[in-house]
């Protein structure tokens, strides 16, 4: 049996599925919290919420990258 | 012979395309994301490319259970065609029901059936049949629910707003969660394009290799890859709007931020287990996904009832595909009456399924009754925008009347607090 390659499997998915989830959910909160009516420093945190949603997507494409066979040769 | 099976198979395609749309597409489709047509389109472009990106999972994923090659049996076209046939007729019956089942595990029984019937018992190789399609049957749904419940827990937890004073609910504001689904069921659809289009590639590639025209260990040809991957998209734009149904509300409530987590986990388990070796089935990620998220959110319930009718899909489809594929075989063997008889038989049952779908047709108009609640919403929260805007104009106008007469108090309070207000009104529809 392959128990190992299962837990590969499942360790995988729940890392790159809580990086995702974690990265989005706060750039989401970030952003919620600029939205607020009295706030320091809204510019500051809107940015802070891209850099979420950027290294969210960056995460996706390092993932894609792994994935496909294309850039692993 | 040849030129048939590779039709079946490409039909086989079709069904597998739009009997799994409902894997990427329900949860966004249910939440409101996007529209039902957008979203078909856009799932068949990507399994276009997806299966174009990767045929590494053609080579693996349908060799191993029967014994080919030199030490076992040779799986001659008449095999594979009588397993196809077993797989379709499955894939359509599920399809009538809305029931989310495996492809490949119909793809599965109906070979095992056919190669039974046709050669032997002796064809079938038990570990790898173990090891390859019962317990990943098993497992896949339980990691992918395990994985959505932590990330629904997650995502809920980082976004739960309070104030920090007086302890009350802020307004939550997730509404981003409903962008970032468009992203996350893309990747399941092209997750689905890597994973799935591989199968009949791998299948074609068999028959091709069987009938001699292709040498044995290569991979699949161009135009093999590249029919598939149009016959999987097409399939998928047709849209499995029954099986949507299901997945997107029959299972449980979907809020965008559970779909987001749903998907996101989806997208990452076919991703992980098609590329570490342990291949899982799409559909089964796909509904342990959505029940994984729908414990995860408090207040929402689970349909136990329907998990258990799609739990007893899952167990029927081995064999009776495995069945269907059988009687396939034994049709075949006959001869060349035997595989017009099961070819005519074949084509009938699936018109005949087609035509009493159309009794109680399921489209992108009424797939998801949550679109149209989603448009009212929509429009009710334009309105209310409208009010809150007059409102607040006919305050300020108010105001600055006062101001004008009284030519007191700060110039600058009023229209900051119409702003404010504006903004609590507009929180307050979220």
């Amino acid at each position: 049996m392959k128990w190992l390659e299962l837990l590969t499997v499942a360790g995988a998915t729940l890392a790159a599925a809580v990086t995702v989830v974690v990265l989005y959910s706060l750039g989401v909160r970030l952003t919620a919290i600029a939205g607020d009516a009295q706030q320091a420093s809204p510019g500051f945190k809107r940015s802070l919420a891209y850099a979420c949603f950027g290294l969210c997507g960056l995460a996706v494409l390092f993932g894609l990258y792994l994935i496909i066979p294309y850039f692993s040769r | 012979m040849v030129a048939l099976v590779i039709a079946l198979a490409l039909f086989f395609d079709f069904t597998n395309g739009f009997h799994d749309t409902a894997n990427a597409m329900a949860t966004p489709i249910a939440t409101g994301a996007i529209k039902p047509k957008t979203a078909v389109t856009l799932a068949a472009i990507l399994n276009l490319v997806g299966a174009f990106l990767s045929t590494e999972v053609a080579k693996t994923v349908s060799g191993g259970i029967i014994r080919e090659g030199s030490d076992g049996v040779q799986i001659t076209p008449d095999i594979i065609f009588a397993g196809l046939m077993g797989a379709i007729l499955w894939n359509m019956i599920t399809w009538l029901k809305g029931l989310p089942s495996s492809s490949s595990h119909a793809l599965f029984g109906g070979l095992i059936g056919a190669a039974i019937a046709g050669i032997g018992f002796n064809s079938i190789n038990l570990e790898t049949l173990l090891q390859k399609v019962i317990l990943p049957a098993i497992f896949a749904p339980v990691i992918a629910g395990v994985v959505a419940y932590v990330c629904t827990r997650l995502a809920y937890a980082l976004t739960a707003r309070q104030d920090p004073e007086t302890g009350s609910k802020l307004t939550q504001k997730r509404g981003g969660f409903r962008t970032g689904q468009i992203f996350t069921s893309s990747l399941v659809a092209l997750a689905h394009g890597t994973n799935d289009a591989q199968k009949t590639m791998g299948i074609i590639t068999l028959v091709l290799i069987a009938a001699g025209t292709q040498t044995p260990g290569s991979g699949p040809q161009v135009w093999v890859i590249a029919a598939c991957a149009l016959a999987i998209a097409i399939g998928t734009y047709a849209g499995g709007w029954r099986i949507i149904r299901t997945m997107g509300s029959g299972l449980t409530e979907v809020k965008p931020a559970q779909g987001f987590a749903a998907e996101t986990s989806t997208a990452s388990a076919i991703l992980a287990s098609s590329h570490l070796g342990f291949a899982l089935s799409t559909t089964q990620v796909a509904s342990g996904s959505v029940i994984g998220s729908g414990m995860g959110r408090r207040g929402t319930t689970v349909r136990w009832n329907m998990v258990g009718k799609i739990a007893l899909g899952w167990l029927f489809t081995l064999p009776a595909a495995g069945i269907v594929g059988a009687l396939t075989a034994l049709l075949v063997k006959t001869g060349v009456v035997g595989v017009l008889i099961a070819a005519i038989a074949g084509t009938a049952a699936v018109l005949f399924m087609f035509f009493y779908s159309r009794k109680s047709a399921v489209g992108h108009h009424n797939a998801v009754e949550v679109e149209e609640a989603g448009q009212a919403v929509r429009f009710a929260k334009k309105k209310a925008m409208a009010r809150a805007r007059a409102d607040a104009k006919a305050k300020a106008k108010a105001k600055a009347k006062l101001k004008a007469e009284a030519e007191a108090s700060t110039p600058t309070e009023s229209p900051a607090e119409a702003e404010a207000e504006a903004t609590t009104t507009k929180d307050a529809q979220r």
